[in-house]
């Protein structure tokens, strides 16, 4: 195992009354893709914002490697906020003296033919999203946390940005943290999933072993209880039930077809309304 | 070179990634002493995560497939002889698993070999 770059110790948020994270421990080691998925308003966004230093734990610890201090992390919040009246020359230089910046790098920016004399306000949610990732690329970032922003990407930007993240991973070895609802484009790359729920992770699995320990009973009849499923969504006439952790003597034991789900069919169920989640103990 | 990922595909992206450098080796498209693809190109054209690349690129060196001497990148060690063989391995492996389903379905090996005949003297194939 590589070198944890950050991790959690007990780290536990809330907002006022709400709890966010509870006791939270996780680890994020050099040079791995992971993908936080969840529910709406669960924290995934919260713990990006720790992590990046943002915002600052209640309780519990945030531990980073030397590789991962301050201006090496790469953060991408869902709101892509800039002072909306300043020109993009004006955010540049602001974040490179921020940052410890030498040089920004500005080849994504100049392929998509834009100058720095536009002000922020003017740029569409691509091109802001674009400019965000030239900024934190420039740190040469060890750690990238990114918020959901593909979804409100077109397609040729958003390929830009997916390259542009491979790329950097490929040079620097960094550790790309990304939180995604749209997921079926980048199904293949990242090499680890976390799903959020109840302020800590219900699933933490590498994407390659996922596909053998979750899968899908479609049925019209309730499940014998002794099953493990982890959620189910029982709106339609055939229930779908998501069975997790699945070992293959399941399948003699209760003679019901298990069937595969690809990684995106996961991620979305996990966010959308139509299941009733079963707590884990 | 003609290189995808199916991403609906259950088999794990390196394991797709080892097939088709593979097949473009048996068909001619890559041959013996061809350099592969940087590991960051193939990376970016195939909108995979690097370290995938790279662990379908090691399977390969492990394999005797190629080579990767003084880590200027990784090359084709594919002589003609052993293309040969791989590519009946590889085709044996595809017609076993094809009687396999056709037994599945309650086919005989007449059967089959009658639609081959069958096949075999239809106008488009003579």
């Amino acid at each position: 195992m590589n070198q944890a770059i950050v991790e959690t110790r007990e780290l536990s948020f809330g907002f006022s009354r709400k709890k966010v994270l509870d006791e939270l421990c996780v680890s994020f080691p050099e040079s791995e893709w992971a993908v936080i998925a969840g529910r709406n308003g669960v924290g995934k966004s919260t713990l990006l914002r720790l992590l990046a230093g943002v915002l600052f734990p209640k309780s519990g610890t945030i531990v980073r490697a030397e590789a991962a201090r301050q201006e090496k992390i790469g953060f991408i919040s869902d709101t892509l906020s800039l002072f909306e009246d300043w020109t993009v020359e004006r955010a540049i230089a602001f974040h490179c003296r921020a940052f410890a910046v030498d040089r920004f790098d500005d080849r994504l920016f100049t392929r998509l033919g834009l100058g720095q004399t536009v002000r922020i306000k003017n740029l569409s949610a691509g091109e802001r999203a674009i400019l965000h990732l030239s900024l934190v690329l420039s740190q040469q970032p060890s750690l990238l946390l990114i918020d959901e922003v593909m979804h409100m990407l077109d397609p040729y930007i958003r390929d830009l940005f997916i390259e542009a993240l491979i790329e950097h991973m490929a040079a620097k070895r960094a550790t790309v943290l990304t939180v995604n609802h749209t997921f079926s484009e980048i199904e293949k790359i990242p090499e680890r999933l976390l799903v959020m729920d109840g302020g800590r992770f219900v699933v933490d699995e590498p994407t390659e072993a996922l596909g053998g320990l979750m899968k899908k009973v479609i049925s019209r009849e309730p499940l014998p209880e002794a099953l493990p499923c982890f959620f189910k969504k029982t709106d339609g006439i055939y229930k779908e039930y998501y069975i997790y952790p699945f070992r293959e003597e399941l399948r003699a034991e209760h003679g019901l077809e298990f069937q595969d789900i690809a990684l995106a069919e996961i991620v979305k169920a996990f966010i959308g309304g139509g299941y009733e989640q079963k707590r884990m103990a | 070179m003609n290189l995808t990922i199916d991403a609906k595909s259950p088999l794990p992206a390196y394991q797709q990634v080892i097939q088709a450098i593979k097949l473009e080796v048996l068909s001619g498209g890559l041959c013996d002493g061809d350099l592969l693809p940087s590991i960051r190109d193939l990376a970016k054209l195939l909108k995979l995560n690097p370290n995938t690349v790279a662990k379908a690129y090691y399977a390969l060196e492990a394999e005797g497939f190629s080579e990767n001497r003084s880590g200027s990148g990784s090359r084709v060690r594919v002589p003609a002889g052993r293309r040969d063989a791989l590519r009946q391995a590889m085709f044996e492996n595809e017609l076993k698993n094809f009687l396999e389903k056709a037994v599945s379905l309650g086919f005989s090996l007449e059967d089959i070999q009658q639609f081959i005949e069958r096949i075999k003297n239809e106008p488009s194939h003579r």
